[in-house]
This record gives C-alpha cells, structure tokens and sequence, in this order.
C-alpha cells in the first residue's frame, strides 16, 4: 500500500484501478467497479505516545532557545495541522493506493477529481498529462482548451512565412533582374 | 442504518461534521465514495452506475473494553453517519457542491503562504537591483 508522492501520479494510479478490468476474474465485469475511494480528514490525535512525542520534540525546541522557558504542557492543540489521506482500495485486486497531503490548496482540485474518476471508466482527461486520445474520448475537456491557442500558434509562423517568402521572393527576383 | 439522506440534507450535515471538527481540532472525518451495483433504488444509465457517498466521524459504537469502567461515567458519543446516492447524471454537479463544502469545512489544514513568500522574493530582489 504505497504512499504516492503526487497527487497527479495517485489519480492517475486510482484511474488505472477503476479502469482496468483483471483478466482472471470470474466477476469482470463488475469487479473493477467494487473499487471504493475513502477520504480521512483528521487532526493529530490524543494518544499517550503521540502526545508524549510532541511533548518531548517540544522540550528540545525549548532546549535550543537561548532564552529557556520550561512549558510543563506539551504543544498547544491550535498548533496542530490537519491532514488529508486520500485511499484508493480494490477489493478484488487488493490494490491499496494512498495519497497524503496537508494542504488547503489542494483540496477543491482533489475532490474535483475524484468526482472524475467517480464519474466512470471512461473520462479520458482528467485534466492530467497524457490523455489517452482512444475512441471514446469524447469529452468536453480535451474538446475545449485545444482550439483556443491552435489558431493564435498558427496565424503566428503563418505570417511570419509569409512575410519571409515575400521579401526573399522580392530578394531573388531584384537579384535575378540584377544578374541578368 | 439510517436511510439515505437528500443531497441538500447531505451537504448542510456534513458541513456542520467537518466545520465541528475543525472547530474542536480533534477527530477524524471519512468520507467514502464507492458505486452502486445491482441495489434497489439505483439507477444505472449505459453502464455507469450511481454512486454512494458516505461520511462518518470515526467513533465507534461498540464498546471499548479496556476503557469500560470510565466509559460508564462519561457516555459516549454516536456515531455520525451520513450518506447520499447520486445519480449518474449528477454527478458533476453533486461534485462541484462536494468541493465547494470540503474546503469551506477543512479549515484544519495548512494555508497557501502567498504572502510571505511574495514579500521574501520582493525584498531580496529589491536588494539586489539597489546593490
């Protein structure tokens, strides 16, 4: 049950999973479909070894200082950060994907995505590198960015061949005149 | 079990399970997605099943053993379980109010320094351009 180190490869992972049907499976049909994805969202708990670490990880801050204040209480709760786990589990497969994050940031893009993966096998793009172009890729999102910059890239060298031909066709012409 | 909740019940529930829990700074919440197949009540359009949503805090109800002379004083709390099924063709819209709820009630995780590292690259490009 790896960790994943970006959130890109775990999605790209989790799709794989949802996606892939096993080949020697009497259920094929429905096994890749048992895939179940679980969210955590959870602070730092209130164990004694937990607390005990923080405790003493705190005790050697403080030792550290210059200036030594001895706090008998282990580190405040406010300090504490959230995490967020995302788990991608495969019954059948035993296939266990985790992907841990602590950012705020990431949250709206991850749940987005999950909604992708959610919305079945076929999504194509999750707006992630490398879409496979197959055959039922008909989905909006690989549709709509690529028209938008294909004809700015292509006016540009468009253009500029132009202007080149017209003033080497000018150059050969006036050297040709020249010469002859 | 308790029985499906509407999305807008849902919503408003789990905004209060997550926002209580940031509050307390304390507690987990497990948020399940998994497809329906061949259940009553599902819907299933070309080949793409319903999903159910789920969303616990991570109590138990079953008694903890070890813990039980003081369980006996202080009662324990339920267990929050919430959940929902969305229909194929909300999918979408389920997950875009999905988004919009988790980040408004995960207050608990680190926010985007933006500010601080602005000032940092800012300073130190204004020293080297004066120096």
């Amino acid at each position: 049950m790896p960790y994943l180190p970006t959130s890109q490869a775990y999605l790209e992972q989790s799709r794989a999973v949802i996606t892939s049907v096993p080949r020697h499976s009497k259920h094929s049909s429905t096994s890749h479909l048992n895939t179940r994805i679980v969210t955590k969202y959870n602070f730092p708990t209130n164990r004694r070894g937990n607390l005990k670490q923080a405790y003493k990880s705190q005790v050697r801050k403080d030792a550290a200082k210059p200036t030594d204040a001895p706090s008998n209480t282990p580190a405040p709760p406010s300090a504490a950060t959230a995490t967020l786990t995302l788990k991608t589990f495969n019954p059948t497969t035993g296939i266990c994907l985790h992907y841990r994050t602590n950012k705020a940031q990431e949250v709206g893009r991850l749940i987005t995505s999950l909604g992708k993966l959610a919305a079945g096998a076929d999504v194509a793009g999750l707006g992630l590198s490398a879409a496979v172009p197959a055959a039922g890729a008909d989905v909006e999102m690989t549709d709509a960015p690529a028209p938008a910059p294909a004809p700015a890239e292509e006016a540009a060298p468009v253009a500029g061949k132009a202007q080149g031909q017209g003033q080497s066709a000018k150059g050969k012409k006036k050297g040709g005149k020249g010469k002859r | 079990m308790a029985p499906h909740l509407g999305q807008d019940e849902f919503f408003k529930s789990l905004g209060e399970l997550l926002s209580k829990t940031s509050q307390q700074v304390q507690g987990s919440v497990y948020l399940t997605q998994k497809p329906l197949i061949d259940v009553p009540g599902a819907t299933t359009t070309n080949s793409q099943p319903s999903i159910l949503i789920r969303a616990t805090d991570g109590n138990t109800n079953t008694p903890n053993l070890k813990k039980e002379g003081k369980d006996k004083v202080a009662k324990k709390s339920q267990k929050i379980k919430l959940s929902t099924i969305v229909q194929p063709d909300e999918i979408e819209a389920f997950y875009v109010r999905y988004a919009e709820v988790c980040k408004a009630g995960m207050t608990g995780l680190k926010k985007r320094d933006r500010r601080g590292r602005k000032a940092k690259t800012k300073g130190g490009a204004a020293k080297v351009t004066k120096a």
